[in-house]
């Protein structure tokens, strides 16, 4: 019943600048985190990895039309996104339905084989949040392998053979045996963020763990 | 021990506005003697009611219209409560439908808008945010009060409490003691307390250590939200702090 982020500390990691992002392509919320994370990378000793949460099971390839959302809902989703996030919301292309994530998944599974998984992630986001890419379309996905250097023909391939969804289903699977359910869902070292949150707030959790910008590193 | 009784019908309106939003306002308690905060508020529709935080707890006691939070897909409509810790953010949410709501503090909370990035470093990262919508609780019978009825707004495990209470006429509402304060608001019908009758949206608040006399209910029955703070009320609050003196300016210039 929250409609803010909720903290809880897990207490098991050994590594307390682990930063793992559960999240889900379609989700705006995710998007609005992809920034912040980024941030986190530029700014800190850190190497944030993605992996999924899929919302919507449901929705077939070709996705599916929206819920009947009431004219009111929409605009108070867009005006929540344009306070907590003005620097994005005038980039912003809310989706005219609801698109399918998995072939997305597989992709990033691709890209992790790769390396590049954290700039694929980037460019996906990007092509479907401000540039009006579908996500359930190959060429969308291949657009975002170009875009991390990495070869579209090879992955066109692997989506076709379906040759990372196995991987893409145990992410999956993962992410529901850690329980996460709320995208996105952000740990950071020994803290676990469930929801959106200001970067501010991911800068104090890594401070209170000991992290230290590398620009006081470097001083 | 504190013990406040306020009759709302008794306290003036005013009209004001915070960052753009308008609305009515009564100060039903103002928290300067060192004692609770209580504010009734009727917004203007709006979509979009700033994000902020309190540095006391609260509970926001819908008493009409809605309020929706898009995050999380929480709409609230009548009668329904939302609770959160000290320093607990939350919004941006829409107002609509003649909203008006109790705002309740254990003493004075002050207001800072979540646009303020020192206040994001200061947030309560342990904090509790709560809301539940009254028609989602079923009414069951008070044991050995029959035939009063009750209804749970909180989980009883969560630490604050909120529940409504509804008695025929000339009822007793007995209630422990309340260590971290509670208020006891009128919802329909009337309470007697020390003689004097109180109706919607009057209330009670009491805390310290010794139960207090009972609320007895008039002609007609009552209906009443006990809303209990538990040990967060002693947490965060007006301290000295630039942060503190900041939220209570403009809380002081949003009333």
């Amino acid at each position: 019943m929250s409609e803010t982020a909720t903290v809880t500390e897990n207490g098991k990691s050994a590594d307390p600048f682990r930063v793992v992002v559960f999240a889900d392509f379609v989700c705006p919320y995710s998007f609005l985190a992809v920034d912040q994370i980024d941030r986190l990378a530029r700014e800190y000793e850190v190497q944030p990895l993605w992996r999924p949460h899929w919302l919507h099971p449901d929705t077939p390839p070709e996705g599916s039309p929206r819920e009947a959302d009431s004219a009111g809902r929409r605009e108070r989703l867009h005006a929540w996104v344009k306070e907590m996030a003005p620097d994005q919301y005038p980039r912003i292309h809310f989706p005219e339905k609801r698109q399918y994530s998995f072939l997305a998944f597989e992709a990033l599974e691709f890209a992790r084989a790769r390396g590049v998984d954290f700039e694929f992630k980037t460019a996906v986001y990007d092509l479907m949040w401000t540039e009006e890419g579908d996500i359930g379309d190959p060429a969308t996905l291949m657009a975002a392998a170009e875009r991390a250097g990495i070869d579209a023909s090879d992955l066109e391939i692997a989506l076709s053979e379906h040759i990372y969804a196995q991987s893409a289903v145990d992410a999956v699977n993962q992410a529901r045996a850690l329980g996460i359910t709320n995208t996105p869902t952000i740990i950071l070292g020994r803290t676990r963020i469930n929801g959106w949150h200001y970067y501010e707030v991911l800068q104090s959790v890594m401070e209170q763990q000991g992290a230290r910008p590398r620009a006081a590193l470097a001083n | 021990m504190q013990h406040y009784i306020v009759d709302a019908a008794q306290v003036p309106w005013k009209r004001s506005a915070s960052e753009g939003v308008g609305f009515a306002c009564q100060v039903l308690l103002s928290g300067d003697d060192g004692g609770p905060e209580a504010l009734r508020f009727r917004f203007d529709d709006c979509p979009s009611v700033y994000a902020h935080m309190h540095l006391t707890p609260q509970f926001q006691l819908l008493l009409n219209g809605a309020m929706d939070f898009p995050r999380g897909v929480k709409h609230l409509e009548a009668l329904a409560i939302h609770y959160t810790d000290h320093n607990m953010p939350y919004g941006p949410f829409a107002v609509s439908g003649s909203h008006e709501m109790l705002v309740l503090h254990p003493r004075a909370g002050g207001i800072i808008s979540m646009a303020n990035v020192e206040a994001r470093r200061k947030i309560n990262l342990r904090g509790r945010l709560f809301a539940s919508l009254a028609s989602d609780s079923e009414w069951q019978p008070l044991p050995g009060a029959e035939p009063s009825v009750f209804k749970l707004l909180m989980p009883p495990d969560l630490g604050p409490a909120a529940v409504v209470v509804r008695a025929p006429a000339h009822a007793a509402m007995s209630m422990p003691a309340a260590e971290f304060g509670r208020y006891e608001v009128v919802l329909e019908g009337a309470v007697i307390i020390q003689g004097q009758e109180l109706g919607p949206p009057g209330f009670r608040y009491v805390r310290g250590h010794e139960p207090v006399e009972p609320l007895m209910t008039g002609e007609a029955g009552a209906s009443v939200a006990f809303l209990s703070f538990d040990r967060d009320a002693n947490e965060g609050g007006i301290t000295g702090e630039a942060l503190a003196v900041e939220a209570a300016a403009a809380m002081a210039r949003a009333i």
